[in-house]
């Protein structure tokens, strides 16, 4: 019997020494949030705080991560996360700050605020400089910027002046594009930033109501622009920018067609109008005429991800809103989950 | 035998017109909340004790004297009330019987409203649509200024000084003889309003607040039958709006109200009447940055004619009846100028076919330029069970308008919406006997098409008539008197359990507490009065989902005063929030720490 325990021993510390050689392995898990993609929602309107929710890979979700591990509010109204190196960037509109924390972990590691962030709206990172789209104070439309953060030092270390209402940010290389949506108002243009200058190098027409930027394979870019609503007094179609070699082309929707939320995978563009959703293919040369059976409704967001459709619901505003994912092979509901309250986007690692 | 018939009759006439006249009397006092023609439903009166030892706003004084329970953007802030389980809008809000809930909202700011220089204040529960109008479902409340010609030449001056740099003035004059009033209340607050946030490096730094409201009332005795009276009041009120726990704010919210109202009353033999005519005016400004000009705001007017009359058939039977025309129009950033037209009437039957029962049938109709004003009943009774126990019963049916915002607001404003309807019905029982009162009240209430904003379209929110709500709850009170020697003690307690369920979510409505309670303690002796109340509200949900909730809270305020010069002078000292809790009244807005008061009356 001795010789065998003997050799049990020998195997068991081998085995022992192999799992501690294999310790800085990278299979083992960065953090709980490691795979999975996150849910931003904006919160109450009034008092209250937005929230993350985090699906991970076996579609298993978990509500209220921030908080769970920071025992912190995020603050009022989460307009939008951005996922860059192992950071994620949380940009939280009404509290005037964005929350940098470990992407992986959820760990807060710092505050971006004070009175150079004014009514942030969306995070870009090129290399270590983050770049924030404000709309500044809501009586002023000359005052709106991109803020210029040292990613180092979370501070910001200059403001490009911009004009009014900018929005959803795009980079291209050493670009990035800026829809000026309006703020609180109406605009209707892009803004092209260069990098390395941090000066604006030029900006494009588009139509009126810039609300949504991608980029397809084949280097165009495309922004959907919704028209001005009917209560504005001076309604206005809605448009879909084709950006090419900075040539602005523009395909027209119906009088008081106001489309939104564009995004695009695997050379499908995907929006949605009037309660219905639509795709266009990236080298079409028409809008196309019928929706996409099967996804009815007026979504709150809506992220196209590998094959599927990420729509989010907002419900009521005043509780917990639902984030619908289809499958586009047969535009299938696979599944539908709850989120915090108001949806705004759907991010993926 | 013939004497003793002429003696019965003479006896009969005698008995009947004392009872005319102590009926009169009540109504002439009363208007439309008489106990008389309100038979069957619960009227509390506020008098002059509690309305003006110390000057608070109106919402202050109702959530700790009545037991109502109020939503506040925290202190100081915009202040609504729900009571039943009904919405801001649902409940009526009178300045001596006449309608001032805004015509915009439709609701009442409670913090915009001083408590002090009024005679009673009038809260009537239950369902009220018949004698009030529009909006009165959960409740109605009036505001009331007494004109009695007897000779009195009185001033009245109060200063206070509390925490957060708070400072308070009122001075009073009332000066009356047999044939004439005259009474001037001019009061002014203000307040940095900048408590600490506890348990958080958070102040309110954006809290500061001031206002003034300046009363005139004047009454004229022309003879035995006939008077004249004027009411005017003018009010400001500028707020900045405290930030949250999340988010910082440097807004302001300014709000000016003005109101004239002329009554002339003409009593008979067997009738009184009342025609009176009233202008309001009302504008709000709000100033999303409050160093900045620019402001978005709203602006109404409204002229009421009212012409309400009475007549006594005989003591035990009377006709009670109203037509009420209000013009009104309305203004604003969101409003294109709108304007709309109501005519009203109602009449109501009195009768007490036996001593021990009194009972009301009523109806009301109206007619509006703008959308259709539904037929609504009413019946209420009380009956002497006993000398100690009574019931009261009601039924009614009552509705609510759509307000300028609902129909014209710019974007969404729905121009087709319908009126809300409810019906609502209620049973209580009381018991008196010497120094003892309990009373406990059940009620139902059944609301239908109630209008909702919501996402109707991706780029802007809509009124609907959607939401139908059915509501019940429980209502006790309970008061208790007990002297010993000069030694008196007095405690009062009041709890309400309220169910609001939105039908169709089948779930609470939000910020509606299923538990409310006050309970307060009173001791005299001499001079010297201590007041000790705990005010109790229930964990209230902030998702229509019923998942997420604010705290319930118990609160402790503790008042004293001592009297000098024959009760001329009173000096008092308060402490609100005694135990230093941290609560809320809205979800990440909290409200003040413990802070101080020191007051000063003087009268002469």
């Amino acid at each position: 019997m001795k010789p065998f325990k003997l050799l049990t021993l020998l195997f068991l510390t081998a085995v022992l020494t192999y799992s501690c050689s294999e310790d800085d392995s990278p299979t083992l898990p960065l953090g709980d949030y490691e795979k999975g993609y996150f849910i931003t929602n904006e919160g109450p309107f009034q008092n209250g705080t937005g929230t993350l929710t985090f699906v991970d890979e076996t579609g298993s979700v978990t509500q209220n991560i921030f908080k769970s591990v920071n025992n912190k509010d995020l603050g009022s109204i989460v307009q939008s996360m951005s996922v860059h190196n192992d950071f994620a960037y949380i940009v939280v509109n009404n509290s005037h700050k964005i929350e940098v924390a470990n992407r992986y972990t959820m760990k807060n590691i710092a505050t971006i605020e004070g009175d150079d962030i004014n009514n942030p709206r969306y995070f870009v990172a090129v290399g270590t400089t983050g770049y924030i789209s404000n709309w500044g104070k809501s009586d002023d439309a000359t005052d709106d910027y991109v803020a210029v953060v040292d990613l180092d030092t979370y501070t910001v270390t200059s403001k490009i002046p911009v004009g009014e209402g900018p929005e959803e940010i795009l980079v291209d290389g050493n670009k990035i594009y800026v829809n000026l949506q309006g703020g609180y108002g109406q605009n209707n243009k892009v803004e092209i930033i260069d990098v390395s200058s941090n000066t604006v190098v030029s900006t494009l027409e588009v139509g009126d109501v810039p609300n949504s930027i991608v980029k397809s394979s084949n280097n165009i870019i495309w922004v959907l622009c919704g028209g001005k609503p009917s209560f504005t007094g001076a309604e206005t179609k809605g448009q879909l920018a084709k950006i090419e070699n900075n040539e602005v082309s523009l395909f027209e929707f119906g009088a008081t067609d106001h489309p939104n939320h564009l995004t695009i995978d695997s050379g499908q563009l995907y929006y949605n109008l009037n309660g219905k959703v639509y795709s266009m293919s990236t080298t079409a040369t028409e809008l196309p005429t019928t929706e996409v059976a099967e996804l009815d409704g007026f979504y709150y967001s809506m992220k196209a991800n590998y094959g599927k459709l990420y729509m989010t619901d907002a419900g009521n505003f005043q509780s917990e809103g639902s984030l619908k994912i289809y499958d586009l092979n047969d535009n299938s509901l696979k599944t539908t989950i709850e989120t915090g309250i108001i949806p705004g986007s759907v991010v993926f690692q | 035998m013939k004497y003793t018939i002429v003696f019965f009759f003479i006896g009969a006439i005698t008995f009947a017109q004392t009872d005319t006249i102590h009926l009169l009397d009540e109504v002439k006092l009363y208007g439309n909340f008489s106990p008389q023609i309100n038979s069957g439903y619960q009227i509390q009166i506020l008098g002059d004790s509690v309305l003006n030892t110390r000057q608070q706003s109106l919402g202050n004084l109702l959530q700790n004297q009545a037991n109502l329970y109020f939503k506040q953007n925290g202190n100081g802030m915009v202040s609504s009330i729900s009571l039943r389980g009904s919405g801001a809008s649902h409940t009526g809000v009178y300045w001596n019987g006449i309608a001032i809930n805004s015509s915009l909202n439709g609701q009442t700011d409670f913090n915009t409203f001083s408590a002090n220089g009024y005679n009673q204040i009038e809260i009537r529960k239950g369902g009220g649509g018949i004698l009030f109008g529009s909006g009165a479902v959960g409740g109605a409340i009036n505001l009331r200024d007494q004109i009695i010609f007897k000779d009195k030449f009185q001033t009245q001056i109060n200063f206070g000084l509390a925490s957060y740099h708070t400072q308070k003035g009122l001075v009073s004059s009332q000066y009356s003889n047999q044939k004439m009033f005259a009474k001037i209340v001019l009061e002014g607050n203000q307040s940095d309003n900048d408590y600490p946030y506890l348990n958080t490096s958070l102040y309110n730094d954006n809290g500061a607040f001031k206002n003034y409201h300046i009363k005139g009332v004047f009454g004229y005795k022309m003879n035995e039958n006939n008077q004249f009276q004027l009411f005017a009041t003018l009010s400001d009120t500028d707020r900045n709006l405290s930030r949250t726990l999340t988010a910082p704010n440097n807004s302001k919210l300014t709000n000016a109200q003005n109101r004239v109202l002329i009554n002339w009353k003409n009593f008979g033999q067997a009738y009184n009447s009342s025609l009176k005519i009233a202008y309001l005016n009302e504008e709000y400004n709000f100033y999303f940055d409050k160093e900045s000009s620019d402001a978005s705001f709203g602006r109404s007017t409204n002229f009421i004619l009212k012409y309400d009359f009475k007549y006594f058939i005989k003591s035990s039977l009377s006709l009670h009846s109203g037509i009420e025309n209000n013009y009104s129009t309305a203004k604003g950033t969101n409003i294109k100028e709108k304007e709309r037209n109501n005519i009203e009437a109602y009449a109501l039957i009195h009768h007490q076919p036996i001593e021990q029962l009194h009972y009301n049938l009523s109806l009301r109709k109206g007619f509006s330029s703008v959308y259709k004003i539904p037929l609504i009943y009413a019946a209420d009774i009380k009956y002497h069970l006993s000398s100690k126990f009574n019931i009261k019963a009601n039924f009614s049916t009552n509705y609510r308008l759509p307000t300028y915002n609902d129909l014209f607001w710019r974007p969404g404003g729905n121009p087709d919406l319908l009126a809300e309807k409810s019906r609502s019905g209620e049973l209580g029982i009381s018991y008196q006997h010497k120094k003892i009162e309990l009373k406990v009240t059940s009620y139902i209430t059944k609301s239908e098409n109630l209008i909702q904003w919501r996402p109707e379209t991706p780029s802007y929110w809509r009124p609907i008539n959607v939401q139908d709500v059915d509501s019940y709850g429980l209502e006790f009170e309970m008061r208790l008197q007990q002297n010993f020697g000069k030694h008196a003690f007095e405690i009062q307690s009041n709890y309400a359990y309220t169910v609001a369920t939105d039908k169709a979510l089948e779930k609470q409505l939000i910020y509606v507490p299923y538990h409310k309670a006050n309970a307060s303690l009173n001791y005299n002796y001499k001079n010297f009065v201590v007041n000790f109340t705990e005010l109790y509200n229930g964990e209230v949900f902030t998702t229509t989902s019923n998942t997420q909730t604010v705290n319930a809270y118990l609160l402790s305020n503790l008042e004293i005063y001592k009297s000098f010069l024959k009760q001329k002078l009173t000096i008092g000292v308060m402490v609100n929030n005694l135990w230093n809790t941290a609560y809320q009244s809205v979800a990440y807005r909290p409200m003040p720490n413990r802070n101080f008061e020191f007051n000063i009356n003087y009268k002469f």
